[in-house]
């Protein structure tokens, strides 16, 4: 890497908590907080359970944005305040912001748009909502930053590629700190359309497991402030959380919504995040999958773990905070870093039993992990794969 | 203006709009300084209206895929296939090239239609009935989705969306990967499509302006924005010797109010596209400074600056300015010639993206 890539603060919220080390404590006590979808109504004949954020209370002036934004907001004030920036002296440098979303971006305006159709005249609010609502926007005004902003929509990838994003501006020299992360609120839109392709679970779900039956939905948001070592050795008395090492990623060239069947995007993702980070296999004490559940991507992600890495530990902990989409791969690198920080991953949620097609089996209970480097991975509709790998902090 | 360390080589370039598709077309367009706009009509309670718009028409996409493979491909990442096939055919690429190029594909909307598609599935048949077509469909990655598999491109593969900054951020990014060396090679570009609901849109909040036929660029207190749609993209390449359009050297974006930058390439063309909202930074420009504007050619879209961009890299080119000038531009004259165009965009909300090309690239850039 041309700069190193420091961790100084990491922001988060989902399902399993409202900070980090919350959702931890949860995931390592086990704990699922799923339950039936209250954010919005649905006539679905069968309900599928939701992983829902438990207690986002945004400021009066958050009003104004979509839920996603306000919890990429939430994120990136606990991931500033662990960092220790000051704001004034943060400003003078060139500082971006690089957030993935999926729902945070989509025109899914449904009963502006259902008054629309049946010929009323409906108010605008729904749209300047959406509009001032682009979450790196959001982040990047609030603190009043000047460097780079954008938001990836890059589907179920978008959290994990935001972060290698970010990492690159700051090993390009395009920035001295980024905010990288991803956010994804639960609606109605998305629900029903992963029903529509009927791969949302009626039941928790059950990754890597031979009875899976699909996902179930979450939201959330992390937030990791990136910054080059140079930056952070200017600042000795902020502890590093973590180290971004590396970050590949590959497109299948497919098929819009099932994986490569035998993962050539997946695999070419991990070759590159390898090669770019000189970590070599053996040196990674576990992975995260992207583990969502369904009968797919788990066979995928299986396949190559099995070719790639056959001998290192991985987990999924979808079944601890639901599938937060654009937020997913965000929330699963700051995990990572937590993880690797107590040297302890927590055992892989809902695995009911190993699949006869899968020659590796995930961690089944809280386990020990020995090393410095974890490796997070996550695959998209649109055949996006993306790969983080990521050290622990007092590493350097 | 941030300067790239490497600027970026223009291979090849490839667009489609209102004005047909092809650089031929665009060029002519440009030369007119405007397309005709095609009348639109607006269902609303308050009777019918109309409204004109530049729309794209994507039928000679058939010549690079086939009928069977477009069946479920909607005119959202229509546009998109085309203007990158007809940039990658423009680079002088072939298909069989593709294997590693790098995607980024630009969106100020997504894929809007499909996305309405979708929840109409759902408004007309209730919750359980949604179109599993549509929602696939209407992803924001789809376009580029669609383009990687068409061109069996299986790099590295980025949909950006921030509205009227998009092509901005999706530039940074193009620059990392080629100065990395992820990739030698960059299909970048930007999408964004035309709706009846956009148009309600339009009527809501411009109720109050007059009606206009073409954008009137250089009246910058005057709304006069007309919906445009397409897609306009490039190959970028971190070889030099690909340059046939110039080169990419430096990008700068951020508030308008805290701009550092003082602009001195030979020419700026600027993206105002009638929106009386944004007219008041553009008149904050030096009275001497000699603009250029393209914006009637291709109408008003948040990737409008992707236009800019293709129509700044042929002029480069070409050594000919097109579209609209403020005044006679300096490095226009028959005997001059211009070696950097610098591409200005302001947003509703203060912010700017400016992007800088040049005839040269590396250090003379």
């Amino acid at each position: 890497m041309a700069n190193s890539v420091c961790v100084t603060g990491m922001g988060c919220l989902c399902a399993a908590g409202d900070t980090l080390d919350e959702a931890v404590t949860s995931m390592m006590a086990g704990e699922r907080h799923a339950g039936d979808p209250s954010l919005f109504k649905s006539s679905q004949p069968q309900l599928f359970p939701v992983f829902a954020v438990r207690s986002l209370v945004p400021k009066a002036a958050e009003d104004v944005f979509l839920r996603t934004s306000q919890l990429a907001l939430n994120a990136a004030k606990q991931a500033v305040e662990q960092s220790q920036w000051d704001l004034t002296e943060l400003r003078k440098l060139k500082v971006g912001v690089c957030i993935g979303t999926t729902v945070g971006c989509t025109m899914d305006v449904e009963s502006f748009y259902g008054d629309y159709r049946n010929g009323q005249d409906p108010e605008m609010l729904a749209i300047d909502c959406f509009v001032e609502s682009n979450p790196a926007t959001v982040i990047s005004r609030h603190f009043g930053l000047n460097g780079p902003c954008q938001t990836i929509v890059n589907a179920c990838s978008s959290g994990t590629d935001a972060i290698g994003m970010g990492a690159m501006w700051i090993e390009n020299g395009l920035c001295d700190v980024v905010l990288a992360g991803g956010a994804d609120e639960l609606c109605r839109t998305t629900y029903n359309g992963f029903a529509s392709l009927q791969i949302n679970a009626a039941v928790l779900s059950r990754p890597f497991s031979a009875d899976r039956c699909g996902l179930n939905l979450g939201e959330g948001a992390a937030v990791l402030i990136l910054e080059s070592e140079t930056v952070r050795q200017q600042r000795q008395h902020v502890v590093a959380q973590g180290y971004v090492l590396g970050y590949g990623s590959g497109t299948d060239g497919w098929h819009l919504t099932a994986p490569h069947p035998e993962g050539r995007g997946l695999k070419q993702a991990l070759q590159e995040a390898l090669d770019r980070s000189g970590v070599e296999p053996d040196q990674l004490a576990f992975v995260n999958t992207h583990g969502t559940g369904t009968k797919d991507n788990d066979r995928v992600e299986s396949l190559v773990l099995a070719e790639l890495l056959p001998s290192t530990p991985f987990h999924s902990t979808k079944g601890y905070t639901g599938h937060a989409l654009g937020a997913a791969g965000a929330l699963e690198a700051a995990f990572c870093l937590a993880f690797l920080r107590q040297r302890q991953i927590p055992a892989s949620a809902g695995f009911t039993g190993q699949d006869p097609e899968f020659s590796v089996t995930p961690v089944v209970e809280n386990s020990a992990v020995v090393g410095d480097i974890a490796l997070s991975e996550s695959l998209a509709f649109g055949g996006n794969n993306a790969v983080l790998i990521l050290a622990r902090g007092e590493m350097a | 203006m941030t300067l790239l360390k490497q600027s970026m080589a223009i291979q090849g370039i490839g667009c489609v709009g209102g004005f047909g598709s092809g650089n031929d077309q665009f060029v002519s367009a440009l030369k007119a300084g405007h397309t005709s706009a095609t009348t639109v009509e607006l269902n609303h309670p308050a009777g019918q209206q109309t409204l004109p718009a530049l729309l794209a028409n994507t039928d000679r996409l058939t010549d690079f895929v086939s009928r069977r493979s477009l069946r479920r491909i909607d005119h959202f990442s229509r546009m998109a296939l085309l203007g990158g096939y007809l940039a990658i055919e423009d680079a002088g690429l072939a298909v069989e090239d593709c294997g590693r190029i790098g995607i980024i594909v630009a969106s100020g909307y997504g894929a809007t239609n499909t996305t309405f598609n979708f929840l109409g599935s759902i408004i007309d048949d209730g919750d359980s009935c949604a179109s599993p077509t549509s929602f696939s469909n209407s992803v924001h990655n789809v376009a580029a989705a669609y383009l990687s598999m068409q061109l069996q491109a299986l790099g590295p593969n980025l949909t950006i969306s921030q509205f009227d900054l998009s092509i901005n951020a999706a530039l940074h990014n193009a620059a990392c990967w080629l100065a990395q060396r992820r990739v030698d090679t960059v299909l970048v570009g930007g999408v964004d499509e035309h709706s009846s609901l956009l148009n309600y849109c339009y009527q809501r909040y411009f109720a109050n302006s007059d009606a206009v036929e073409q954008i009137d660029p250089f009246d910058f207190a005057r709304q006069s924005a007309v919906v445009g749609e397409g897609a306009a993209f490039l190959v970028l390449s971190r070889h030099a010797d690909k340059a046939k359009y110039g080169f990419i050297a430096g990008l700068d974006a951020g508030d308008f109010s805290q701009r550092s930058t003082v602009e001195d390439s030979d020419l700026l063309l600027i993206g105002a596209d009638g929106h009386q909202t944004c007219g008041a930074m553009y008149e904050q420009l030096p009275t001497a400074q000699s603009l250029l504007n393209c914006t009637p050619c291709y109408g008003s879209l948040p990737v409008g600056q992707a236009f800019d961009l293709a129509a700044a890299g042929l002029m480069l080119r070409e050594q000919s300015c097109y579209g609209v000038a403020r005044q006679q531009p300096v490095g226009c004259s028959a005997q001059s010639s211009f070696d950097s165009i610098a591409s200005l965009k302001c947003t509703a909300n203060d912010q700017f993206s400016l992007i800088r090309l040049s005839r040269r690239g590396g250090d003379d850039a």
